[in-house]
């Protein structure tokens, strides 16, 4: 593997170097927001489009309010156009434009989340590749940036990741301590944009320095959570009825923030958003949390309790992306905690389980509602 | 690259009124290619749209053996049905497919077979019955032929004349029933719940038979439990099921039964595959 150093105040070079090759580059940033109360403006933390160097975060801060994902996979987007003209409709394509783009910044748990979403769109799945993720994949490279900063609500030691994993990365990047970064080229296409930075980029890395600056974090996770038997758990279908799943479940409200700010959720609606004899059919992001989701159209619903919605939602994690997608379902990110309205905790969950999982024989597990 | 979610244009060429809210279209490749080169197997479905109302999830209803043209039938109960209930001979329907998988009608050479469906569960059964008495005209291979067929009401039963047309054919039992207060005056047919007729008067010997059930959830699991008590084995009870779907394709997320994706792992699956997977249907 290629490695060499990068001085950290460099890094906003770099963005104006891959901007000047004509690539579209996507960074944290500080962004303004409206605060609740709609009044004052707060700055909170995003990926979002960069023109230059000169204003990003790249290694700054927490994590970024949102993943990766909606570069990859559009909240919203149109599949066609179609006009209906008496008795024929003709369908007309709709132009999408897929830039090559380069996401600098990205936490090893986002890049993780990358390979997840990229088995349930490609072809690997059933042989049906969604094209408008697989192009933007194709020309998307990702810069990895090991965590600094995780805080109360990361996990991702949890879930066999680490603040310094490369999963998923194209080049990757350490903090060495010293204002210089460890660069590993992990892919060719984070070769490719390597070489756009060649004249920043210097000599050969340090391992040694670029492992224990990793390991010093790892230190900074408390969250520990054995995941270990959660999927084994799962898969006894018996437990799908067990009482954990009411119990812990019975607050969750349906809002869905979880699934919308996790970077593996994949779950999405079609729709036609007509006027008069024209219109797009539009895909846009939907969630398992909601009622209606599996409602039928005869009345009946499988998931018919808000629990039993939560309930598919850890399956999905633990169960559903191991089993039928051969990938990891949950990256540690913590965002899901962090978003929730009424504190659920997917962390309960899975000290639960594994509970559960260590004593077969305990009719409950310990729990404060006992 | 191809658009996965671009369907493919039909006109309708003919539409039935099966019964209240209830109607079949047959339908027509508009490009001739796409006619030709389209094919499907007995099970499999489709998503059908109505341009500007969205996409419906409903079986192929007619028979791979009658390849002219397809067929769906649909109850008006949403924005798209009722979009779709108002379209006319002539007009054109979005259709995707063919998706899913089939039922295994090659293992049953040499049984005997017994289709059970309630309601608006006809549809997807009509396919398989046709291919299969279709196939056994060819070449014999099934030995006896029943259906078992209710509805709320004599009003709300479907494919009436092909109910009279399978009363009428040689080594096929018709069983047809209604719920108690659907009946006419002038009803020859059973009064009874599918599962209760089934279990009670109709009592099929499981001998060298498979059984195949297509309805709501709750029939599903009465009808079962009503051949379980008749000596049914698990491998010898079929369905189809009819979990909610945007995409057909395993990407959008919501018809899973644990990890297993109706849309793509189904819809036909034995008793012994629906008592595996997790209680969420």
């Amino acid at each position: 593997m290629k490695t060499a150093t990068l001085n950290k105040s460099d890094i906003g070079k770099c963005i104006d170097l891959l901007v000047q090759s004509d690539l579209r580059v996507i960074a944290p940033r500080l962004q303004p927001r409206l605060d609740d109360e709609g009044t004052d403006s707060i700055d909170v933390l995003t990926f979002t489009e960069v023109d230059s160097g000169n204003d990003h975060q790249v290694g700054e801060g927490l994590l970024p309010l949102n993943g990766v994902k909606e570069f990859l996979f559009a909240k919203h987007e149109p599949l066609f156009a179609y006009e209906k003209r008496g008795k024929k409709v003709e369908i007309i394509p709709v132009h999408h434009e897929y830039p090559q783009t380069v996401i600098i910044g990205v936490r090893p748990c986002d890049a993780a989340s990358i390979a997840s979403l990229e088995s349930v769109f490609s072809d690997a799945n059933a042989g049906f590749e969604d094209p408008f993720f697989t192009e933007r994949r194709s020309r998307t490279t990702f810069i990895t940036y090991s965590c600094t900063a995780p805080d109360a609500s990361c996990f991702c030691t949890s879930v066999d990741l680490a603040p310094d994993s490369s999963k998923g990365s194209d080049l990757h990047l350490t903090e060495l301590g010293d204002g210089r970064l460890h660069v590993e080229v992990i892919t060719e296409a984070g070769e490719a944009v390597a070489k756009k930075l060649e004249a920043l980029l210097e000599g050969e890395g340090d391992q040694a320095a670029r492992e224990k600056a990793g390991a010093s974090v790892h230190e900074k996770l408390t969250r520990l959570r054995n995941s270990a038997p959660i999927m084994d758990w799962l898969m006894d279908t018996a437990n799908f009825d067990d009482e954990m799943w009411q119990r812990l479940g019975e607050k969750c409200i349906g809002c869905g923030s979880c699934t919308f700010v996790c970077p593996t959720c994949h779950c999405f609606d079609i729709v036609d958003e007509n006027k008069g004899s024209k219109g797009y059919r539009v895909k846009f992001w939907d969630s398992c949390q909601f009622d209606h989701f599996t409602l039928h159209a005869s009345g009946h619903n499988p998931r018919d309790w808000q629990y039993k919605r939560y309930r598919n939602r850890f399956n999905c994690k633990f169960k559903i992306y191991p089993e039928k997608f051969e990938t990891q379902g949950c990256v540690g990110c913590g965002r899901c905690i962090r978003a929730c309205p009424v504190n659920l905790d997917i962390t309960e969950y899975m000290a639960e389980v594994a509970h559960k999982a260590a004593n077969p024989n305990a009719m409950k597990a310990d729990s404060d509602f006992e | 690259m191809s658009n996965i979610y671009q369907p493919d244009l039909m006109t309708i060429a003919k539409v039935i009124n099966e019964a209240p809210g209830i109607k079949t279209f047959h339908l027509k490749f508009q490009d001739e290619e796409v006619a030709n080169n389209f094919s499907f197997e007995t099970g499999q479905f489709g998503e059908y749209s109505a341009f500007g109302a969205g996409e419906s999830t409903f079986c192929i209803a007619s028979s791979p053996t009658r390849p002219d043209h397809i067929e769906c039938c649909f109850r008006e109960t949403g924005k798209n049905t009722a979009a779709l209930a108002n379209l006319t001979e002539g007009d054109t329907i979005g259709f995707r497919g063919p998706y899913g998988n089939t039922f295994p009608i090659d293992d049953w050479k040499g049984k005997k077979l017994i289709f059970i469906g309630g309601g608006i569960a006809l549809p997807p059964l009509r396919s398989v019955i046709w291919n299969c008495l279709d196939l056994r005209e060819q070449d014999g291979r099934y030995e006896h032929i029943s259906i078992v067929y209710g509805a709320k009401s004599v009003a709300d039963l479907v494919y009436k004349r092909e109910i009279e047309e399978w009363n009428e054919m040689d080594n096929v039992t018709m069983v047809k029933t209604v719920d108690p207060g659907g009946e006419t005056e002038d009803w020859d047919g059973h009064v009874g719940f599918v599962p209760h007729v089934l279990e009670n008067d109709f009592k099929p010997d499981p001998e060298n038979t498979i059984a195949i059930v297509c309805g709501p959830p709750i029939m599903i699991k009465f009808t079962f439990e009503a051949l379980e008590r008749l000596g049914f084995k698990q491998d010898q009870m079929v369905t189809t099921m009819e979990n909610r779907m945007k995409c057909g394709i395993g990407k959008c997320g919501r018809c899973n039964i644990g990890s297993t994706y109706v849309c793509i792992d189904g819809p036909v699956f034995t008793a012994t595959e629906l008592a595996a997977l997790p209680n969420d249907f």
